[in-house]
């Protein structure tokens, strides 16, 4: 109950901010950016956090700054977003239909499986798209020109997470590896298997679950029969709170078991209680990344902006979504022009230091390898703490993770 | 050798819920002759019943039993003799089709009032366990299972010994005959759809507590009453447990040997042959024996 | 109102010629809805020539949309040789193809079913395609199928696929409506209306009703392989939708089952109530549809054409409706 009042107001907030904005905003143009953003279904749970990081940019650009220059003129931006429920289908529909009143420039929706379609409608229409939903390797490796991410592509999610691996002593042997049949997971786990085998890991296993699995039982049956060191699920968090649940509850044990989406979110957690100790995540951003931002100033301001409008937890998404509005910014500053084909060689060209990270995107589209890659998190008393790289660590990894009868 | 017991003891236990879930759509097909597509969103509707009222009233949610049965009594018994019922004697397609809508209609109402998102209901004993030699049980779902058996012994009983049950055999074999002896035949088969619906709504609650749910669910679980009944029977609480323990254990054992994704394959092959070959279940149509 | 072959055809092509003005004043929005009601009168055609005529309600013609574009998609991408119209000639054929192969196999042994249980083995028959599309590695459902395009370059796609619906909805009218006029149609008019009499009496029901369900599948199939180009990027949900499986019953309750025209009123409105009328009301569209089709079943099982008839049939004060 009280999460869809709070997504009736974030939609409430959603809609009524463009009307606010243009009673405000007499003087400046608009600058029109649409989208769709899961705000109800499986997404749902990232899907807010990524809309309050659009929102919490577009607020601060337009309140705080007054509005930004572009070629001389000053601009506010008016978002038209709309919950997609989380259905692929519902989000082309809205796409194609802003692309049809003349909405020239995208954001995102999360997960690949609906920003793959999105994304192919702008770009037949050739409108620009940054987006921090999707990272399956089917985004980028078709050619697309107009559409940016965030992300490094699936497949070259996985190196700081093997190279993780290879630091904890003593040194874990063998893995196993569980994810859905969908653009993303798939695409994942095969970045997961390059990883590991090439860091030397001997790969026990490697389990499909449908695209909505509603039981793990057989899967877990066979993990608890052929027992790896480390088990790695790559898939939507609705769905490794499944296979987390499923775990504790038939008390199938594993050294460390790795949740590419679920850790990183409050609610997460929250599920979990106390069985959520020592799971690792894979993470994008935290408030202590020591960036500077033309903006935002760096990334505590803008975290402690964001909890000036938003009570609920600041998780990753949030600031990557801020990013793809601040990135679209700058590179219709670095371009001149509010022109789709301009902004989007501005887009390529991108090499900007921003409170998210350094922005640069490969000629494919995709987040650069290093310099966007991850970091690792692990939840360690009910908190996200961030476990590797070296220079971004907050606390060390605890290997192996107590039995799940033994979580205090 | 564990592994395979393992996945037999998950298909039983999957089975006998997945029996529960089927018995009232069985009914209904074999006392009104009518194909229920609602059935899957009487089974969610149970689901979310159990899951306000075990909130509001801070109890198990396996108590909240008798007052989410009593409700989708009372509904189906409406919702049968107001609307179905304009159906029952004419073009099966239309019953069909007329319960589609009302499914659709239901669905939207469901995601307008409760939203898309997935729900659970987690009882206390949530992430409890224990283990039988080498088979693993998750108490939650040993406790629906248990939930499920009891429930279908008590329709199969209700249906063999009490009165009511009596009438309703009689309507379902012999309609005209009924009617002679002076059944009020329309208000025998609302009483059907209203246990019908009762029961759904109880493997709803059952369902619940064991799988993540969403108003989107609900052609999944109509499909899979239609695969029980197609496997097991029509009519009778002995055809959907074997035709669910069926069902159950093929699962099991084709998301383990073959691959977790192929379980619904599985499913609609089976489905799609069975109609072919027996469309009437192994034990056949329970209330055919004096045609 | 019975109008001569030669009018019929000649107020057909008329119809055809006005709607191919659409794209040209139309904004795009509408140009869109303009596809997608041609389409759906199409394949509420093709779906009428085995559940309209014959009286076999299918509740799975998805599966032929499914295996078509797949189909075509797949073959499609391996020739990239080709140029941009024998592409698009290869993949139609090749979709139709594999349509006529799947309903040929399953047509004796499915079409023994009747009502009711046809229905359900049909939509067991779509949900088994989609599944093994989305499973089966080769078939690329899960990730997705791009398709190569096939809009001819100075021309707007929605233009491009606008004409195409149309010049493939009128293909399949023809089709149907010679169907409807031969000894053939008049065959599966009698299986509809009481099979086993048809049957005593002579008529080659079991080959008739084959015909008609293979037929049915490779036109279904055809336009599928034009519906997959359009998207230009389909997954498994974005083809085998229950809600099309649905649709395509409702269009000829809608408009009459039975008629040939009916359907296509069926699509018309149907597509015209849920696009632009629900079409900013999207959290509306499955309360309505099933609000449409309960009371369509209670109140309306002939449609709208079936309405006309009794109108018409009251005002020329005839008593006895005839057997429907």
């Amino acid at each position: 109950m009280r999460r869809r009042d709070v997504l009736r107001g974030a939609g409430a907030t959603i809609l009524a901010a463009p009307a606010i904005r243009s009673a405000e905003a007499q003087a400046g143009k608009k600058l029109v950016i649409g989208g769709s953003v899961p705000l109800t279904g499986a997404a749902a749970e990232t899907g807010l956090n990524v809309n309050n990081g659009y929102i919490t940019a577009a607020t601060y650009f337009n309140e705080v700054l007054g509005g930004v220059e572009i070629a001389g003129e000053k601009y506010t931006i008016e978002l038209k977003l709309f919950d997609d429920a989380s259905d692929p289908a519902r989000a082309t529909t809205l796409i194609q239909r802003q692309i049809d009143e003349g909405t020239n420039f995208f954001l995102g929706s999360f997960g690949s499986n609906i920003v793959l379609p999105t994304a192919a409608i702008t770009e037949r229409a050739k409108k620009p798209m940054v987006q921090t939903g999707g990272g399956s390797d089917a985004i980028f490796t078709r050619g697309f020109k107009f559409v940016f991410g965030m992300y490094p592509r699936a497949t070259r999610q996985f190196a700081a997470t093997a190279a993780l691996f290879k630091t904890l002593q003593p040194a874990p042997q063998t893995y196993s590896v569980i994810y859905t049949n969908d653009a993303f997971s798939k695409t994942a786990a095969e970045g997961v298997r390059l990883s590991c085998d090439a860091a030397g890991f001997k790969r026990l296993d490697s389990y499909e679950l449908p695209a909505k699995p509603t039981d793990v039982s057989s899967v877990l049956g066979s993990v608890r029969a052929n027992t790896p060191d480390l088990l790695v699920c790559v898939m939507h968090d609705q769905n490794s709170l499944l296979v987390a649940r499923q775990m504790v509850a038939t008390n199938t044990n594993v050294k460390l078991l790795f949740q590419g989406l679920g850790p990183q979110l409050a609610s997460f957690r929250e599920a979990l209680g106390k069985y959520s100790e020592a799971l690792l995540c894979s993470t994008y951003w935290d408030e202590n990344v020591p960036f500077k931002d033309k903006f935002f100033g760096n990334a505590k301001k803008f975290a402690e902006y964001y909890r000036s409008k938003f009570t609920r937890p600041i998780a990753y998404h949030t600031a990557g979504a801020a990013a793809c509005i601040e990135t679209y910014i700058l590179a219709m500053q670095a371009a001149k022009s509010t022109k789709p084909e301009a902004v989007r060689d501005a887009l390529s060209a991108a090499d900007y230091e921003t409170f998210y990270s350094r922005i640069k995107f490969t000629p494919e589209g995709d987040g650069d390898e290093i310099l966007m890659g991850g970091m690792i998190g692990q939840v360690q008393k009910g908190k996200l703490e961030i476990v590797y790289p070296e220079a971004a660590r907050t606390a060390p990894a605890i290997y192996p993770a107590p039995a799940w009868d033994k979580k205090a | 050798m564990s592994l395979i017991a393992q996945t037999l003891a998950d298909g039983l236990v999957l089975g006998g819920i997945y029996a529960l879930a089927a018995v009232g759509f069985s009914l209904i097909f074999g006392v009104l002759h009518v194909i229920n597509l609602s059935h899957g969103i009487l089974v969610l509707i149970g689901a979310y019943l159990a899951l306000i009222t075990s909130q509001a009233l801070h109890i198990d949610p396996l108590l909240t039993l008798p007052l989410v049965m009593a409700v989708l009594f009372l509904a189906g018994y409406g919702y049968q003799r107001l609307l179905i019922q304009r159906t029952v004697d004419r073009s099966p397609l239309g019953s069909m089709l007329l319960t589609f809508g009302v499914a659709l209609m239901l669905q939207n109402i469901m995601i307008w009032l409760f939203s898309p998102d997935m729900k659970n209901i987690t009882p206390t004993y949530a992430f409890a366990s224990f283990k039988l030699g080498p088979v693993t049980f998750d108490a939650v779902r040993v406790s629906a299972l248990v939930a499920s058996l009891v429930l279908l012994s008590c329709l199969a009983a209700l249906l063999k010994f009490s009165a009511l049950g009596r009438v309703i055999r009689a309507t379902a074999q012999q309609t005209l005959a009924a009617r002679l002896c002076g059944v009020n035949v329309r208000h025998v088969y609302a009483l059907t759809f209203g246990v019908s619906a009762a029961f759904a709504g109880a493997a709803g609650i059952v369902i619940g507590i064991i799988l993540p749910f969403s108003p989107a669910d609900e052609a999944l679980w109509t499909m899979n009453a239609f695969v029980v009944v197609v496997l097991g029977g029509v009519g009778s609480p002995a055809g959907a447990l074997i035709g669910g323990l069926l069902l159950g254990v093929v699962n099991t054992l084709t998301a383990q040997y073959v691959g977790p994704s192929f379980p619904n394959v599985t499913m609609f092959l089976l489905l799609v042959l069975l109609l072919l070959v027996r469309p009437t279940g192994l034990l056949g149509h329970a209330f055919s024996a004096s045609r | 109102m019975k109008l001569s072959f030669a009018s019929t055809v000649v107020l057909m092509l008329a119809v055809a010629a006005l709607l191919a003005f659409g794209p040209l004043v139309l904004p795009p929005f509408y140009v869109r809805v303009g596809q997608l009601m041609l389409y759906s009168a199409g394949l509420a055609v093709a779906w009428a020539i085995l559940g309209g005529f014959a009286g076999y309600a299918s509740f799975g013609h998805a599966a032929f949309i499914g295996v078509g574009a797949f189909a075509a998609g797949l073959v499609e991408n391996r020739a990239s040789g080709l140029s941009a119209p024998l592409l698009l000639l290869l993949g139609v054929t090749v979709g139709g193809l594999c349509c006529a192969v799947l309903s040929a196999a399953i047509a004796y042994p499915i079409l023994r079913l009747r009502g009711t249980f046809f229905a359900i083995a049909m939509l067991g028959v779509s949900h088994v395609c989609a599944e093994i599309t989305n499973n089966v590695d080769f078939f690329e459902g899960s990730l997705g199928l791009n398709f190569p395009s096939v809009t001819p370059s100075g021309l707007e796609p929605a233009t491009f696929f606008y004409w195409l619906y149309l010049v493939g909805g009128l293909a399949v009218l023809l089709i149907a409506w010679q169907i409807r006029r031969s000894r053939f149609g008049a065959g599966l008019l009698s299986i509809r209306e009481d099979e086993d009499t048809a049957r005593m009496l002579g008529v080659p029901t079991e080959r008739y009703k084959r015909l008609a369900f293979v037929i049915s599948a490779v036109l279904t199939g055809m336009l599928g392989v034009i519906y997959g180009h359009s998207l230009g990027y389909i997954t498994t949900d974005s083809v085998y939708r229950d809600d099309t499986n649905l649709s395509l019953i409702v269009y000829s309750m809608l408009g009459g089952m039975g008629t040939l025209f009916g359907p296509i009123i069926g699509a018309f409105s149907l597509v015209f109530i849920t696009q632009v009328l629900l079409g900013r009301l999207l959290d509306f569209h499955l309360f309505a549809t099933g609000l449409l089709l309960v009371i369509l079943v209670l109140a309306a099982p002939g449609g709208v054409l079936g309405i006309a008839r009794t109108v018409s049939l009251r005002r020329h004060k005839v008593t006895t409706a005839p057997a429907e």
